[in-house]
């Protein structure tokens, strides 16, 4: 799985450098509008593209008729239960090329959350860095030892949550950051990568142990060392503004990718 | 033909007379400072540590102002704001009773149930009506400047909640409540066993029990106006502490943080359901994590409302919170923010109280710099509450610390003389000045001993609040306020058996009481001047006024118990609580200040002469009812 998370956040990387010139919008709009072109063809090669075409047409001969026969029920009653057994037929022929896109447009999304969903931590504002001990931790003894970098002060002791296992430190970034904190536990280290400053950049949230949850939280590599299960950095959420307004870039890139596949679907030959 | 041409003409002249204003009213520019609680005696004193106070008063003017009867900051702030006497704007204390009920509500604001509503199962949903309306009569000010072309910011302004409709820049101050509805309910949270209290004045404390070092706590929000029950909301906020250290992180709807011992957090937003996934409220409030160890002592701020989303109208135009709190973080928007309840209580110590007020003066000054330098023309307002509030608290037994108060108030004076110039005139006042509270009255229990109140069972004397125990059938007159004594009137009061040809006498009896009434421990008087409302105000819009107004000696004031309603068992006592400092006696005996950059044409102003005066800078004649002159 770490194999796959590489490949797909350096591909990731590389568009995100090739548009670090313009806003993130511009980046963020093209890669939603290639993504829409990229899953119209899939839906295009997956799906049964001949029977979707008879039932398109069902569903236009059934509007016809409801148009037509306006003053005749019994004929209008047929063609309802027509269109709606015309719809529930498009609806089953479109879930093979749905499940073909479910999952590498699942993985793309949770990869893109890196780049669009999270900011850097503000400077001289506190943070939150939480850590997930394993099941055999002692929360009476002593925490884990945080080591941060340089620009990087650490506020008071931290917090050992026994309840849940956790240990978080608060910290306080005073300069533009993009480094590694460094925890220590019982002769044993484990890092975790930070972001401070106003430029935004690829950003991980989450560091974990787990396999399964690595899919979910991709960026950083698994940790290796057997204490900690995951290391969390509470970031601000990011914010994209178009035309002066607050969008959540989710709504953006489905937006995006919607329309251009709307737009290609002539070209692509694609019925949808 | 005659009708049009005299249609013309008043049209001309009705044109004409705008035209008028607008063209006096251009480009003027006017500043006024309210400092609440300001005294001019201690100002005096401390005319050294005060240098741009000094230079005002070298340079310009510095007078006393007389305040209102009685001198209690909204019914001052009331005549600022309307140019009246409380006579004619209807706010003559902070409570005011219910005539019917005898029981005390607020003077300044009410809030009425919506007049349809649509149920569906346990919940309401408001179809028409409902709202909060100001009680204070007569029009502000800054709607007169407003109608004649004049741009107002106007921050702060007490008795202003809500705020009055109008185009000017303002911001409700004092009287604003939190979002339970009260002037501001704290919350403690403790698993401390000394700690046996549930209830103190202005706050709740709360019983809590650490499971695996974890403890959950129910922020109270405001009642749910959704449902029919109107159930009270909250918010889960949960606590960790540390094993050993003194530290804690808490959770809410989302949001972590981690405070150390004597640490106040950050603005905590907290979303207060009404109707789940549909409809929600947003408060704010602070943390402060007094201790950890051995025992958790977790105080919760009354609940803010959130200027970014306010539940209800604190600004005009509406957005105006929301902007102001992007340009300069958020604030506090509960009217008396400061925390003297909480020290009141011995919940916070004085030095933590100190820390606290002087979070709110620094909010405070934050936003009055914002506002000074986007100020361009026409009126500038904005109120000090730090002054009053710390006089309170710190009144002639910790002088230093209030000095710094004084101190940082007076640099804010001098950034506005600065921004004044020679061509702006700049007004420095305050509601009233400071006494110490030596002795509390309980005026109940007096007029128990002079035979006007009756228990049921004389031996039933105590701190039990609204009349529990009065035996109205046998009682001619009652307390309630600070200043206020009420006959009980035959037809006006429930219950009532003084008939209205015997009111007179009654009071006239009463004050002749009130004026021999001696300090038994000090031979001295208590009262220094009974005031009759028909011979102390002009305006007769005297519906809630008291009957008769006390006006107490310096170092005296009506006792808490009295302001609500209770009958301890002695006349005078002791003030042995934190609150230290006051201003509700004869309005004569705490007058407040008046510097302007200009010289003045008057040596006795009156507060409702500053309403005259800032009507007058921009040629806006006086409206109906105003009853002050231009100190100019």
């Amino acid at each position: 799985m770490e194999i796959v998370n590489w490949i797909i956040d350096s591909l990731l990387l590389v568009v995100h450098v090739f548009f670090s010139f313009a806003p993130r919008l511009v980046g963020l709009t093209i890669l939603a509008s290639a993504t829409g072109a990229a899953m119209l063809w899939v839906f295009g090669r997956t799906g049964n593209q001949e029977r979707m075409n008879q039932v398109k047409r069902r569903v236009q001969a059934g509007l016809l008729e409801l148009r037509v026969f306006v003053d005749e029920p019994a004929i209008s009653l047929h063609a309802q239960r027509g269109l709606i057994a015309a719809n529930l037929n498009y609806l089953a022929l479109a879930l093979r090329p749905a499940l073909w896109m479910a999952v590498p447009m699942a993985l793309l999304l949770i990869h893109l959350e890196a780049f669009y969903e999270r900011a850097p931590l503000p400077l001289a504002e506190p943070a939150l860095v939480t850590m997930r001990m394993t099941a055999d931790w002692i929360p009476s003894a002593p925490p884990p030892v945080l080591i941060t970098p340089c620009n990087v002060a650490i506020l008071g002791p931290p917090v050992r949550v026994a309840a849940s296992r956790e240990v978080s430190w608060r910290i306080l970034p005073y300069s533009p950051v993009s480094d590694k904190l460094l925890f220590r536990f019982n002769s044993q280290e484990v890092a975790k990568w930070m972001e401070a400053g106003d430029r935004q950049r690829y950003v991980t949230g989450r560091r974990v142990r787990s396999r399964w949850e690595a899919i979910l939280s991709p960026g950083e590599s698994r940790i290796r060392s057997n204490f900690a299960e995951w290391i969390e950095i509470r970031y601000p959420s990011a914010e994209l503004r178009i035309f002066g307004f607050h969008v959540n870039w989710l709504v953006w890139f489905l937006i995006v990718s919607m329309a251009a596949a709307l737009l290609l679907k002539k070209r692509f030959g694609v019925v949808i | 033909m005659k009708v049009c041409l005299a249609l013309l003409t008043v049209a001309f002249l009705m044109t004409s007379a705008c035209a008028n204003h607008a063209t006096r009213a251009a480009g003027k520019r006017m500043i006024v400072l309210g400092i609440d609680g300001m005294d001019p005696v201690f100002v005096e004193t401390h005319f050294v540590d005060l240098p741009n106070l000094n230079q005002l008063r070298q340079r310009g003017s510095f007078r006393r102002l007389a305040t209102t009867i009685p001198p209690q900051s909204p019914v001052a702030w009331s005549s600022v704001i309307t140019g009246m006497d409380p006579g004619g704007h209807g706010i003559f204390d902070f409570v005011h009773r219910n005539p019917t009920t005898r029981m005390p509500v607020s003077s300044m604001a009410e809030t009425t149930e919506p007049t349809r509503s649509l149920a569906i199962g346990p919940y309401l949903i408001p179809l028409s009506g409902g709202g909060v309306r100001t009680l204070r009569a007569g029009r502000a000010f800054w709607q007169t400047l407003d109608e004649h072309g004049v741009r107002s910011s106007v921050i702060r302004m007490p008795a202003n909640f809500p705020p009055a409709e109008c185009e000017a820049d303002s911001l409700a101050g004092m009287g604003t409540p939190d979002m339970t509805g009260s002037f501001g309910s704290f919350s403690f949270y403790t698993d401390d066993p000394a700690e046996k209290r549930e209830k103190v004045p202005g706050g709740q404390i709360v019983r809590i029990s650490l499971r695996n070092g974890r403890a959950e706590l129910a922020i109270p929000g405001p009642p749910n106006q959704m449902r029919s029950d109107h159930q009270a909301t909250s918010v889960e906020l949960a606590v960790s502490v540390d094993p050993t250290e003194q530290t804690a992180r808490f959770d809410t709807q989302g949001r972590q943080f981690i405070l150390q011992q004597e640490e106040w957090s950050e603005w905590v937003q907290a979303e207060y359901s009404l109707i789940p996934h549909v409809n929600s409220v947003r408060g704010t409030f602070r943390v402060y994590l007094q201790q950890a160890h051995p025992y958790l002592r977790i105080y919760v701020s009354p609940v803010n409302i959130d200027p970014e989303d306010p539940a209800l109208p604190i600004s005009t135009p509406r957005d105006y919170s929301r902007k102001l709190a992007g340009a300069v973080g958020p604030y506090y928007t509960q009217g008396i923010a400061e925390e003297t309840s909480a020290f009141r209580a011995g919940i916070l110590s004085k030095a933590e109280f100190l820390v606290q007020s002087r979070k709110v003066l620094a909010d405070n000054l934050k936003m009055f710099r914002y506002e000074l330098e986007r100020f361009q023309d026409g009126l500038f307002f904005y109120y000090f509450s730090s002054v009053d509030q710390n006089s309170h608290m710190l009144w002639s037994r910790y002088d230093s610390d209030l000095l710094e108060i004084y101190r940082a108030v007076d640099r804010a004076i001098g950034q506005a003389v600065a921004k004044a110039g020679t061509d702006t005139p700049l007004l420095v006042i305050s509601d009233h000045g400071f006494a110490p509270f030596n002795r509390a009255v309980h005026l109940n229990s007096f007029l128990m001993r002079e035979g006007f109140l009756a228990l049921d069972d004389p031996s039933k004397t105590g701190d039990e609040e609204l009349f529990t125990h009065v035996d109205w059938s046998r009682t001619l007159a009652y307390a309630i306020g600070l200043n206020g004594v009420y006959v009980n009137l035959e037809g006006r009061e429930s219950g009532g058996v003084v008939p209205e040809a015997d009111k007179q006498m009654v009071l006239e009896r009463l004050a002749k009481r009130l004026a021999e009434f001696k300090d038994p421990d000090t031979g001295e008087k208590v009262v220094e001047r009974v005031y009759f409302p028909e011979e102390a105000f002009r305006g007769r819009n005297l519906k809630y006024s008291p009957d008769l107004l006390v006006g107490f000696r310096r170092g005296y004031r009506a006792s808490w118990q009295t302001a609500l309603g209770a009958v301890p068992r002695v006349v005078l006592e002791d003030n042995v609580q934190a609150w230290i400092g006051d201003h509700c006696m004869a309005s004569d005996q705490v007058p407040g200040v008046l510097f302007s950059n200009r010289p003045l044409r008057t040596d006795a102003p009156h507060l409702w002469d500053i309403t005259a005066s800032i009507l007058g800078e921009f040629g806006v004649p006086k409206t109906n009812g105003m009853i002050g002159r231009s100190v100019f």
